[in-house]
């Protein structure tokens, strides 16, 4: 009996063990992570202390880091090993878990943290093909001797501070998630930046318009998916010539019309990643000096996608944000100049249908013969199951994305295989240090030439008063609409060959209207000779930027920051008191009627408190439906819509089209009913959402911000802001997405920069520093970036110092 | 007594030098092994000690600087304060240790037994 029980007390004692050591479900492993020597109690504010003194192996000599008071460190150093060497310690001390979890998704290795459930992610990632990309461009930037030395120092710098930690120190997520850190390697960074190449490139609609142009014929797709859309005031003002010989593209390749991707979607990056930045010339400022600003908008999350950094050596003195993962400085502004970013969102992906010799898709057709494809077997690790092998195929096309779902009348398998810039090798690391130590608009731009992916707009202002931007990246030279659709990969026709030249790039230096702008609106008017592709946003951001910056004159910071913020709605400007005209009165409730009464009164800034810019924002969103949903769901899907402006077109110009009929219904709808309809469903579906018309309507509450920790973890995040602006706004605030950097910067003697990101420099949740910044964001407030020259600090001063020192 | 403060005081110098949580199975289950009057000394005592450890260890670094994390993992775990934190971590320690001790007793007994009837 007493060796019954013994033996069952040892039982007992076991399975409390493997149950309390081991991750049971969403459940942490409860052992460790509630040990108070080791589990989430430490990771409390006792890591944000700053020590006077760090020993540090690895580094060539000293480094100073000033820290300011929101924990932004300025990393003063005696050589370009060191800075990046430091930079890496540092940002890894603040983020660690982020940027290993950021390059884990991007490299599709989710299984191996999270099990079985991430299987379908990490094939997708590994089949799009950023791990290879990532491979390429390493060997590809290895070659640059002095890029190889700022990654090498950047993951000796992160590799070291990895080996201090201690079980307590860990960061929180990994104890949440009960795995480690693994050695950092430039890989790493590589992966770090295709991901970001994905998230702004990776979306184009092609599968979707093939399938509206097979259904509904090419008439269709060309008079309601234009490339040039209403109202379109474009990055390079229209006057502006070209006075170059363009290079001829060959022939738009003929319809054609794929077999395969009827019952595909593409799961794309968010259609809302977007941004806005200008630059105004000293003649339009108070202080004579040019005066930038950006605002990149992406998805919000906690940690930061951005940390704020001051790098310093002898011959370099940068400031702005970075990618924790990548040395350097991404956005930002040196002693000379500053610049800042936008998605350019031309066509950089285009799709390709393969035909297969057989199910082992070893052999593809191209120009009527069988060509060996290069297959690529990934090996998909899983936390608590069987490694996953994945085969696929990758042609002179691409790799293929997706296969197995449809063969050719011929008996022949398909793929989609997917043709993309950032696959080529590319050093961007090389472009942007050239950009971080450019001193005038000619090293700037010599600079940006290395820049290949992803596209952007890159505004820039300098001290010597030049103002410019550039439609940026490496463009295939196309026929007209090239790209628009899936081609037939069997031969020549709609494979890129050519590039359009730098020097023939979209492209404007100190024009004579006094600023620059882009909002990811089309980059050229129609005079310009190359066709880049037609989804570019809308025009009501771009446009009102212009609008505002030539009406001001005697620019200051204050001006700037309420541009940033500005909340004015020029679509509802141009839509509603069109609407509001076809609303028979008599026909309302007594509430409906206050509702229209209140959207009549409305001044079209969308603030936070206002209840009609978010009624009208959902009677728009249901005319769209009413309009083109009929037509537009095709194999059980809603595809791709008609931008805002051109369905805003149709509505103004007619009364009655086809398409405003409802196909569901026996009546005939014209423009008038489907407005009626259309306001009467948005506040049926209001008042059941949000009860009663009344606070819980207003913007900032209906939809207001939620930014989430990266795992979408209840309790890590910061949801319900208050926030307002929104899609085709310039402050592009939306509920998971939105300005996630604003910054603006005076090009004077001594640059003055104001900026602020919707989190804080630590990763940590238990850190004051993990969002300390939201509230101030969430109003439009900025913060003084201290823009230091040297790292001597007085007593009386916020700034604190730690000398890293070298240790052997 | 005894068995509690001692196995308090190792637990908490072998985990402020290894941090690993099991150390809280491994010495309750020497220190029952150890002892030798009665089961309940064996059980409560260790659980006891560990108890006090744990909870009074997460109370330390809850005021000391853990304000923020304890109020975020509250919300995470669903615990609703930073009291059921603690007392959960100190009931978990209650109950490995008050185990472990358990064991330790039970083992010594089999052992002895047998040893004494070879």
């Amino acid at each position: 009996m007493r060796l019954f029980k013994t033996i069952l007390a040892l039982v007992v004692l076991l399975v409390l063990f493997i149950l309390l050591n081991n991750t049971q479900g969403s459940i942490p492993p409860l052992g460790k992570f509630m040990n108070p020597f080791a589990g989430f109690w430490t990771n409390g504010e006792r890591l944000d202390q700053i020590e006077e003194v760090i020993d540090v192996k690895g580094l060539r000599d000293g480094v100073k880091v000033v820290w300011d008071e929101r924990h932004v460190p300025h990393v003063f150093a005696e050589n370009t090993y060191d800075v990046y060497f430091a930079q890496g310690f540092l940002t890894a001390r603040h983020r660690l878990w982020q940027m290993e979890f950021q390059t884990h998704v991007a490299a599709g290795r989710v299984s191996e943290i999270i099990g079985s459930k991430a299987i379908e992610f990490d094939r997708k990632q590994r089949r799009r093909g950023l791990l290879f990309a990532a491979e390429e461009t390493i060997n590809h930037m290895d070659k640059n001797p002095e890029t190889h030395l700022i990654l090498q120092a950047y993951a000796n710098g992160v590799n070291t501070w990895i080996e201090s930690l201690t079980p307590a120190t860990m960061p929180m997520e990994y104890k949440l998630l009960n795995y480690e850190p693994e050695v950092w390697s430039t890989l790493k960074t590589a992966l770090l930046l295709k991901f970001m190449a994905w998230d702004l490139t990776g979306r184009n609609s092609e599968m979707d318009l093939s399938i509206i142009r097979a259904e509904l014929g090419e008439e269709f797709v060309n008079r309601y998916y234009p490339e040039d859309t209403p109202r379109m005031d474009p990055i390079i003002p229209s006057g502006k010539p070209w006075r170059f010989d363009p290079m001829i593209p060959e022939e738009s390749p003929p319809p054609f019309e794929p077999q395969f991707v009827r019952d595909l979607r593409a799961d794309e990056p968010d259609k809302d990643n977007g941004s806005n930045n200008w630059a105004v010339s000293g003649k339009k400022t108070a202080s004579g000096f040019a005066i930038l600003a950006n605002d990149p908008h992406l998805g919000l999350k906690l940690p930061s996608i951005w940390y704020e950094i001051q790098l310093v050596t002898p011959d370099m003195n940068v400031y702005g944000v970075s990618l924790p993962g990548a040395p350097a400085v991404v956005i930002g502004f040196n002693e000379n100049i500053s610049w800042g970013l936008t998605n350019a969102a031309s066509d950089v992906m285009d799709w390709f249908e393969i035909e297969f010799k057989d199910d082992s898709y070893t052999e593809y057709m191209y120009m009527g013969e069988w060509i060996k494809s290069d297959m690529r077997v990934e090996e998909i690790i899983v936390n608590g199951g069987e490694t996953v092998l994945d085969t696929f195929a990758i042609t002179r096309f691409g790799p293929t994305v997706r296969f197995g779902h449809y063969t050719l009348d011929n008996g022949h398998p398909t793929g989609l295989a997917m043709r993309w810039s950032a696959h080529d090798p590319s050093n961007e690391m090389d472009a942007i240090r050239g950009i971080n130590v450019a001193h005038d608009q000619e090293s700037f731009f010599k600079a940006l030439e290395a820049f290949d992916a992803p596209g952007q707009n890159f505004a820039f202002a300098g001290k010597d008063g030049d103002i410019a931007i550039r439609h940026n990246g490496k463009y295939p030279l196309r026929g007209k609409d090239q790209g628009k659709f899936v081609r037939a990969g069997r031969d020549t026709t709609g494979e890129w060959r050519e590039w359009i030249p730098d020097d023939q790039l979209p492209a404007i230096s100190n024009p004579w209207r006094g600023f620059i702008s882009s909002a990811n609106q089309s980059p050229v008017a129609k005079n310009y000779p190359y066709y880049m592709g037609w989804e570019y946003d809308d025009y009501e951001r771009g446009s009102r930027i212009n609008d505002r910056l030539a009406a001001l004159n005697d620019i200051r910071f204050n001006d700037m920051q309420q541009l940033h913020m500005d909340n004015f709605n020029k679509q509802a400007q141009l839509m509603l008191p069109f609407l509001i005209d076809h609303i028979n009165r008599d026909s309302l409730s007594i509430v409906e009627l206050k509702i229209l009464d209140d959207l009549n009164q409305w001044n079209y800034v969308s603030d936070p408190q206002e209840k009609a810019a978010w009624v009208y924002k959902q009677w728009w969103l249901q005319l769209e439906l009413a309009i083109w949903q009929d037509e537009l769901t095709i194999f059980d899907e809603i595809r791709e819509l008609p931008t805002r402006s051109v369905t805003a077109e149709l509505l103004l110009k007619n009364k009655n089209l086809i398409f405003f009929d409802d196909m569901n219904t026996s009546q005939k709808e014209d423009r008038k009913q489907i407005i009626r309809k259309a306001f009467h469903t948005t506040i049926a579906d209001l008042t059941e959402k949000l009860g009663d018309y009344g606070e819980a309507w207003e913007l900032g509450r209906a939809r207001g911000t939620d930014i989430h920790h990266l795992l979408s973890v209840n309790g890590l995040g910061r949801p319900g802001l208050y926030t307002g602006g929104g899609q085709g706004i310039v402050n592009a605030t939306k509920k998971t997405h939105g300005p996630s950097w604003r910054m603006i910067v005076e090009m004077g003697d001594h640059p003055l920069a104001k900026g602020i990101y919707p989190g804080g420099q630590s990763g940590n949740p238990g850190s004051f520093y993990y969002d300390n910044a939201i509230d101030n964001w969430v109003k439009g407030h900025y913060y003084d970036i201290h823009f230091l020259s040297t790292p001597e600090i007085t007593s009386e001063s916020k700034l604190r110092l730690t000398n890293l020192r070298n240790y052997q | 007594m005894i068995s509690t403060l001692i196995s308090l005081v190792l637990v908490f110098v072998l985990q402020l030098l290894f941090y690993s949580w099991w150390w809280i199975i491994l010495v309750p289950l020497v220190v029952g092994f150890m002892e030798k009057d009665s089961v309940s000394k064996a059980a409560l005592g260790n659980g006891l000690g560990v108890f006090a450890l744990w909870s009074g260890m997460s109370l330390y670094q809850w005021l000391n600087g853990g304000e923020i994390i304890v109020t975020r993992v509250a919300e995470v775990m669903g615990a609703g304060s930073g009291i059921v934190l603690v007392l959960a971590t100190g009931l978990i320690g209650f109950l490995v240790a008050g185990i472990a001790g358990y064991a330790g007793f039970s083992l010594r007994k089999v052992v002895i037994k047998e040893y004494q009837v070879s």
